[in-house]
């Protein structure tokens, strides 16, 4: 009986720190392990007794690449709890800043982190050499996503504008010129990226997901909408916790989700576009339908194809929301504590992001809840590789390993989001 | 000499002016900036430096300013020639949201768009806390950059190299 083991110690180009292990018996992978050993976050817990007001810059540090999303779910959440109604214009600039990190954060993962697996580069360095044309588009883009992020957050990193019930600080209409200007370019280089990346070469892989991800009427969803699933699932933010689990598993720091009923699902681009492809205009529909996506992508490694549709989305919603934009007569609506648990979940670049906040009647936290997507998909992550894997068992350890790698890649996982305290149990006698 | 169309020199500091020691770069451009000769532009990056293969394309020549991890010298400065070496492998930080300085030294570099001449002055940082005022050797280093980043701007600025 023939055994193998391949271990690869260090995952590279994602963002955090895990390690994944194959077991293979003979001509069957008997186990796998996605182990995310990214130190505990403590975020939960640091929040406690903190006021509300200052939720959203505290989990803005969450994650470097989607503050936004931690930011969005955050006020969702407690504008939920609280009852608060903004501004339609307070709703578009919020869609906007989403659109900035939609942009830098698929950006960077299409180019910098996904497409060496498919070209054959260790790295974005080595494959700028030969691709630079493409990099440099990238860059543009990134610095594009980042400028709006800069315009409406104050900081690309970390921004510091969003408050509950509005925005510290208004921007003026003159301000966006010169990020229309750049995004219009952007928008072309988006569709440079998709027409380049929809020439890869794409391994044969067909996963039946259970896609989950929210659903607006009218809109492609970002901030608003139901939590909705490929199968039949539709419920409000506040029914999260009914419908799904979260359990620990010994090799992780991270939670791991599924579906009470049912099991693994995915969330992120490929559930948003499965779920949503109607909503996106009819010339980005074509573009997609250009690249070879039909109206449902199943191969995971195509993912790539979907995030650059994302981006060429998120180029001409920002557009047709700046063109919009007139400035509120309050940048801010006031919001007054009183006790109660709030629910918000918004589309992160990576999939749902649900938040969970419950305050007393002064306006401290009495217990938090934060679900990254990368916690949800990480079961779906481990069948991906268990699929792979086998598939390709006749390859050396190295291509193997190459090809499970590349699988990780395909869900562009936010490790350092979803690593989260462990529950600690102390025995005395 | 500079002037005319030729491309400019750019200084760019990088780090968190609110993060202790990583607030170096902002200290050492605030002293530089009125005393910056003509043609020379003080950038600040607080946030992507994968911005900065924007900003120093063109440019003759670019000095940075960057904080480097506690390792027993505290203010300890050193200058590195970026173009005819690589920086240390702990300026590397590969992740999704944050290339760090080597990694984007690097892309610019097998992009072909380094500038003929690329420094970093790196000074030792001891501490980064959130709000912290730069550490006592820190602080002491500020000027020491400074004149020095001046003496090569001069030189660079009446077409000496080094």
């Amino acid at each position: 009986m023939a055994t193998r083991t391949i271990n690869v110690d260090y995952i590279a180009r994602v963002e955090g720190e895990s390690s994944l292990q194959l077991d293979i018996r003979d001509d069957a992978v008997e186990d796998v392990r996605l182990s995310i050993f990214e130190p505990p976050r403590f975020f939960e817990a640091l929040l406690r007794g903190r006021r509300f007001e200052e939720v959203l810059d505290i989990v803005a540090r969450i994650c470097g690449i989607c503050p936004i999303a931690y930011q969005m779910s955050g006020v969702a959440a407690i504008e939920n709890l609280l009852g608060i109604e903004v501004d339609p214009q307070i709703h578009a600039l919020r869609r906007m800043l989403y659109c900035g990190e939609w942009i830098e954060s698929h950006s960077l993962h299409i180019a910098m982190l996904h497409a060496p697996d498919f070209l054959g580069y260790p790295d974005a360095m080595a494959m700028a050499r030969d691709h630079g044309d493409a990099v440099r588009r990238a860059l543009a883009l990134k610095k594009a996503g980042n400028e709006l992020l800069r315009l409406l957050g104050g900081r690309e990193i970390h921004p510091v504008n969003v408050r509950v019930g509005g925005f510290y600080r208004m921007p003026r209409r003159a301000e966006f010129a010169p990020v229309v200007e750049s995004m219009k370019q952007a928008r072309d280089y988006a569709i440079a990226t998709l027409r380049w990346v929809a020439m890869f070469p794409f391994s044969d892989c067909t996963r039946d997901y259970e896609f989950v991800a929210l659903r607006h009427p009218n809109e492609y969803p970002m901030n608003h909408g139901r939590i909705v699933s490929s199968s039949g699932l539709d419920i409000v933010a506040q029914d999260y916790e009914d419908e799904f689990l979260e359990r620990q598993v010994p090799y992780s720091t991270a939670l791991r989700s599924t579906l009470r009923q049912r099991g693994d699902y995915l969330v992120g681009a490929m559930a948003r576009y499965a779920l949503n492809r109607d909503r996106l205009p009819v010339e980005v529909r074509a573009l997609a339908d250009e690249a070879g996506l039909g109206p449902m992508c199943r191969n995971p490694f195509q993912s790539i194809l979907v995030r650059a549709v994302e981006v060429i989305y998120a180029c001409g919603e920002a557009l047709r929301l700046i063109a919009d934009y007139e400035p509120p007569a309050r940048p801010f609506v006031t919001a007054e504590p009183r006790a109660g648990i709030g629910y918000g979940c918004t589309e992160a670049p990576r999939g749902i992001l649900f938040h969970r906040y419950e305050i007393d009647n002064d306006g401290a936290i009495v217990h938090a809840r934060i679900v990254p997507p990368t916690a949800q998909n990480q079961a779906t992550m481990e069948e991906d590789l268990r699929q792979v894997a086998t598939a390709v068992l006749d390859l050396d350890d190295e291509q193997l390993k190459a090809n499970c790698e590349q699988s990780i890649r395909n869900h562009d996982p936010c490790i350092s989001c979803a690593a989260h305290f462990l529950t600690l149990n102390v025995n005395r006698s | 000499m500079i002037g005319g169309n030729r491309p400019t020199l750019l200084v760019a500091a990088i780090g968190n002016p609110d993060r202790g020691d990583d607030g170096i770069g902002s200290a050492v451009a605030r002293v530089l900036g009125p005393q910056a000769p003509a043609g020379v532009r003080v950038h600040e990056c607080g946030g992507d430096v994968l911005e900065l293969i924007d900003e120093w394309a063109g440019c003759a020549a670019a000095i940075l300013i960057d904080a480097s991890n506690p390792a027993g010298d505290s203010g300890r400065v050193r200058r590195l020639d970026l173009v005819s070496s690589r920086l240390p492998a702990d300026f590397a930080q590969n992740s999704t949201h944050a290339f760090g300085l080597a990694e984007t030294v690097e892309l610019s570099r097998a992009l072909g768009s380094l500038p003929p001449q690329l420094v970093v002055y790196l000074v030792e940082g001891e501490r980064f806390d959130v709000g912290a005022p730069l550490s006592s050797p820190v602080a002491a280093a500020v000027e020491k950059v400074a004149e020095a980043i001046l003496d090569e701007l001069s030189r660079l600025a009446n077409g000496k190299e080094d």
